[in-house]
């Protein structure tokens, strides 16, 4: 009986999505589609922000749009990215023609998301990103504003910038290295996965570290993004003699390297980028072996602007972890609502023309889009952080008195205590 | 350099091996290429992840336990899905690809994405000839060595052993001698899926869990029982420590080129099958009609 | 006049003689009529490209048939000749600015020429051998893609392709009007003299081979047509997503390829055909579905997963070849395929038991 009412009901609600259902719907919300492979930790931070930042925003009314107050009506659009592409753009087609959604934002594989920008200008709605970080998504703006003016990126700061950071922490971390072990050339091991994204920042590294930076660059080592065993090149950067492991990680090749450096206990200090370490769960996967581990990272417990601390925690205490970037939905919502109050209305064009001219304090720093539709980032803007996990908890370790910057609840960098040990003869 | 590759070498392979063995054994005796056999591996895994992290049982205790589940899903699936349509070779193998994929989406929609991490039943390194070591894969080195011998004894020494052998050579003769080819397969089943999930207890504290884990080891075990012979035990394990050994030679040899470790160890495959086609230690089968 | 009217009289015949009297021809009619004037009925965007990728797809399973399913030569890394052609039409497009009629040909000419070079080392293997070996060369390539991302695009793969063509209709009319050609292709081919001798490769190579043909060159031709069939997929996928990159090449699609063909039925270009139109947009019904109920997790591929599984459990030979048995029964003398309720055959009058 009961089962073949849920067929019924199964039934009733395909003929309503097929037929009326989606099309007829109401006009009066505005509709914001979030995009990600919901299945995943990146998805549910893009869908968590969100949610978090509609609330916030319907709770005051909703969006201001000229005379009118109009609620947010977020849309799940599950792109599943990381296992089919055609899956996410059929998901991103169905969020623009079926759904109508006005605004979009999310997506995390660059691959996935260069198709899905292109059904996003095609439509002319408005697409910002928070999760890719390829400067291509970007420079199509520059290359053909008409078409892909519709395009931002909030959240990571794009890879250029990332690797600007990347070589201010190796900085950091090899000054207090040569400070505290007395060791004066500080020898470095690149670990960067195979990745295009990864290329210019191991072409820079490769060059900079012993031309700029003074220190020994003593090999490069390119696993691949879903390696499921480093043990070799960890083995070689022993043998190698490095003291610094600079990291180059945003797949789960990440958490691999860290855990069996960390069960090893490879007498170095891993600096850079490891976007696993930016999630809370990175303490519990690798039994705490991660510990020290130093990343690039966009949100923690310290005061960036007045909204990061109160952004942080009741979000930790909503989901029970801690937010890392693909969360910026939530700060792309209220700047988008900034916006549209600014221009009176949710007209692509006049929105885009306010987003440009934005300025807008949140919880990641002070947001402005450059010429590209770029993240701006610098001492004023967004700077993003340096973390590192202390005996199971993330903390802030830099900006720490960087160009001026100190964000209140920093804490200076720490080095692996096997590490001192060994090199301190 | 040369001891670190030998010994990252024989580390790699023996986790291989011990992958390998279980599906070249369904593979010989059933005819079954199991698809579903990692994903039985990673079933192993995130079951002793809920025993251990989410219960709070001993790490051995959730080990045991995850082994025998795994084994009766194994058995199940096998009962009644694959049994029943063995005499159509894609239908079975589309049905064990069905299985690894329902797997996959189940633990995706319990646990979701999120990579765990499973407690190691010994923690800590030794240091052996200047290279870091962990025990685990001390311990992953030793086993897979005692589960290569006792499985060779199983199946030379007992009577299920030889029975199993004698299925493998020819089951139509087999069944035709009054055996039940039927028992010998399940019975197969059974051992391959606890090497499975042996191999998931022993190998998974050394990687990440996650839902997705049971494609990488698949490639490489396919590779592996290619390489080695189809069916021959031997082979499975000469061939894990030969692709083993060329991935940590890539890795020392070409650090830049280290992401190439899976490309490398497959062009092996391929040129050891261009100079024998069925494999190191393979024995022609019979042309089965 | 007299002409037409003559042919068109003749036409009717023919339709009612040989198709009309068969459920299985008259479902394949319906097939084509529908899929002609699905774009009169809605240009809904999302309806169009769901029926665009399907028709691509369904290329690319037909042509796996033809390999593997005729041949016998099982092929586990179909996406390497999707892959291969889709980064070959690529950069024809983008460095030399191909048009998509000149690049599409070409990158399936590419696909050609790796079934080539993966057709010579694999002549020798055969069954299960061959299967595990072929999954082997889209990893390896997929390595290469890696590791020169200076022509690649690495993960990014290389996109900003040109479009197919203008509008989404219009895509969907070449794509679909492709499929439904290339498939009749592909069903001649196998119907063809060359296709019976494939036919005799899978079912005895030895007995073939003793029967004077020189079966080392059908299977390489094998190999080349599957490979020409699936590269034009591969092409057109990368014209219409404006993107090659390497989940083109990734095992879930050689997988997905086998399942939609064994699904639908082997051996016959029809049924992995029907199976990919089945499985495909059966995947967005369950999406538009399960969209009603946000709080539900992910359970599309799952759904999928344990469809497959269950039609093959009951029906092991696909489901086109089980549902056409229902309807239809063989003739015991001539041969002639009748619909199951008739008594005396259509052709030979004999008694249907």
């Amino acid at each position: 009986m009961k089962s073949s009412k849920t067929v019924l009901l199964l039934m009733v609600g395909l003929a309503l999505s097929w037929g009326l259902g989606l099309t007829a719907a109401v006009a009066k919300p505005i509709k914001i589609g979030i995009l990600g492979p919901m299945s995943f930790t990146q998805g549910e931070g893009h869908w968590n922000g969100a949610t978090m930042a509609a609330e916030e925003i319907n709770a005051t009314g909703g969006i201001t749009v000229g005379d009118e107050k109009r609620l947010i009506e977020l849309v799940k659009v599950d792109t599943n990215e990381f296992l089919s592409i055609p899956d996410a753009t059929n998901a991103m087609e169905m969020a623009v023609s079926r759904h109508k959604v006005d605004f979009l934002m999310g997506g995390f594989r660059t691959e996935a998301v260069l198709v899905m920008q292109d059904i996003a200008m095609e439509s002319k709605t408005i697409f910002i990103g928070c999760g890719a970080a390829h400067p291509k998504l970007c420079t199509r703006v520059m290359d053909d504003y008409d078409t892909y003016k519709y395009w931002f990126r909030l959240t990571p700061i794009n890879s250029s910038f990332l690797g600007k950071v990347d070589f201010i922490l190796l900085g950091t971390a090899g000054a207090i290295i040569k400070q505290q072990l007395g060791i004066e050339k500080v020898k470095v091991a690149i670990v960067a996965e195979k990745a295009a994204w990864a290329d210019p920042i191991v072409a820079a590294a490769e060059k900079t570290i012993p031309e700029k930076m003074g220190m020994e660059v003593v090999g490069v080592w390119r696993p691949s993004p879903v390696a499921t065993d480093c043990s070799a090149e960890l083995a070689a950067i022993q043998r190698a003699g490095a003291q610094i492991v600079f990291t180059t990680f945003s797949s789960s090749v990440g958490l691999t390297f860290a855990k069996q450096m960390g069960e090893l206990k490879i007498p170095a200090a891993p600096v850079g980028i490891n976007v696993e370490a930016q999630k809370s769960g990175f303490w519990e996967a690798t039994n705490g072996a991660g510990n020290y581990v130093l990343t690039i990272n966009t949100y923690a417990p310290v005061k960036i602007t007045d909204k990061t601390i109160p952004f942080y925690n009741k979000y930790k205490e909503l989901y029970k972890e801690a937010p890392n970037y693909t969360a910026g939905t939530h700060d792309a919502i209220q700047i988008l609502a900034q916006a549209i109050k600014n221009a009176g209305t949710i007209k692509a064009d006049n929105v885009v023309t306010e987003l440009e001219k934005i300025e807008f304090i949140a919880a990641s720093g002070k947001v402005k889009f450059d010429k590209s539709h770029d993240v701006t980032w610098g001492p004023d803007y967004v700077t993003a952080l340096g973390t590192q996990w202390q005996d199971g908890e993330m903390k802030c370790v830099w900006p720490y008195g960087w160009e001026g910057v100190t964000y209140e609840g920093s804490v200076p960098f720490k080095l692996p205590p096997w590490m001192v040990e060994y090199w301190k003869k | 350099m040369i001891v670190d590759i030998l010994i990252d070498g024989l580390i790699k392979g023996s986790v291989y091996a011990l992958l390998a063995i279980g599906f070249s054994l369904v593979l010989g005796v059933a005819r079954i290429v199991n698809i579903a056999h990692t994903a039985l591996y990673m079933t192993s895994a995130y079951l002793i992840y809920v025993g251990t992290k989410m219960m709070g049982l001993p790490t051995i205790v959730s080990m045991v336990a995850a082994v025998f589940l795994t084994i009766l899903l194994g058995l199940l699936i096998y009962n009644y899905f694959i049994r029943p349509i063995q005499e159509h070779e894609a239908a079975m193998l589309i049905s064990t690809i069905a299985v690894a994929m329902m797997l996959q989406e189940v633990f995706l929609m319990i646990f979701g994405g999120h990579y765990l991490g499973v407690n190691p039943l010994v923690r800590g390194y030794l240091t052996v000839l200047g290279v870091r070591v962990t025990n685990q894969h001390l311990l992953a080195l030793g086993l897979a060595i005692i589960v290569l011998i006792s499985t060779r004894f199983f199946l030379m020494k007992t009577r299920t052993g030889l029975a199993i052998r004698a299925t493998a050579q020819d089951r139509e003769v087999a069944n035709l001698m009054g055996m039940n080819v039927n028992g010998v397969a399940m019975i197969t089943m059974a051992v391959s899926v606890g090497l499975a999930s042996i191999a998931g207890a022993i190998v998974v504290p050394l990687v990440t869990v996650e839902p997705t884990m049971w494609m990488h080891p698949l490639v490489m075990m396919l590779a592996i029982v290619v390489l080695g012979g189809l069916g021959s035990l031997e082979g499975s394990f000469v061939g894990a420590y030969i692709l083993g050994f060329s991935e940590s030679l890539v890795v020392f040899m070409v650090p830049m080129g280290s992401f190439l470790k899976d490309s490398v160890a497959l062009s092996i495959m391929i040129l050891v099958l261009l100079i024998r086609p069925e494999g190191l230690f393979g024995v022609s089968f019979e042309e089965e009609r | 006049m007299r002409i037409v009217v003559a042919y068109t009289r003749r036409m009717l015949k023919i339709l009612r003689s040989e198709v009309l009297v068969l459920p299985s021809r008259v479902a394949v009619l319906v097939f084509v009529i529908a899929i002609l004037a699905l774009p009169l009925v809605t240009q809904d965007y999302y309806i169009l490209r769901i029926m665009i990728l399907t028709s691509i797809f369904a290329i690319l399973a037909a042509s796996w048939d033809l390999l593997s399913g005729f041949t016998g030569q099982m092929n586990f890394g179909h996406a390497l000749f999707f892959g291969v052609s889709a980064y070959v039409t690529a950069l024809l497009n983008l460095n030399l600015g191909f048009p998509p009629y000149f690049s599409i040909p070409l990158g399936a000419m590419g696909a050609v020429l790796t079934g080539l070079i993966v057709g010579i080392p694999c002549l020798r293997l055969k069954g299960s051998y061959l299967a595990l070996t072929t999954l082997a060369f889209p990893i390896i390539l997929m390595g290469i893609v890696f590791a020169i991302p200076g022509i690649t695009g690495g993960e990014l793969g290389l996109s900003g392709l040109t479009k197919l063509t203008g509008s989404r209709v219009n895509d969907y009319y070449v794509t679909s009007i492709l499929m439904l050609v290339l498939g009749g292709i592909m069903w001649k081919i196998t119907d063809s003299n060359t296709g019976i001798i494939l036919h005799a490769i899978r079912e005895d190579e030895v007995a073939a081979r003793a029967a004077g043909i020189n079966t080392t060159r059908y299977k390489l031709l094998a190999f080349c047509l599957s490979g020409f069939f699936a590269g034009i997929a591969g092409g057109l996928y990368a014209h219409f997503m404006r993107l090659a990159g390497p989940s083109t090449l990734e095992i879930g699609l050689s997988f997905q390829v086998i399942i939609w063909s064994v699904f639908g039925g082997m051996v016959s270009i029809y049924g992995p055909i029907a199976g990919v139109y089945i499985l495909n947009p059966f995947m967005e019904v369950l999406r538009v579905i399960l969209d009603n109920f946000p709080s539900l997790p992910e359970m599309r591929m799952f759904i999928f997963a344990a469809l497959v599984l269950l039609t093959l459990r009951f029906m092991p030979e696909g489901l086109i070849p089980w549902l056409r048995d229902k309807v239809e029964t063989e003739c015991p003398r001539c041969k002639v395929r009748n619909v199951a309720f008739r008594r005396s055959c259509r052709i030979c009058n004999a008694a249907m038991t």
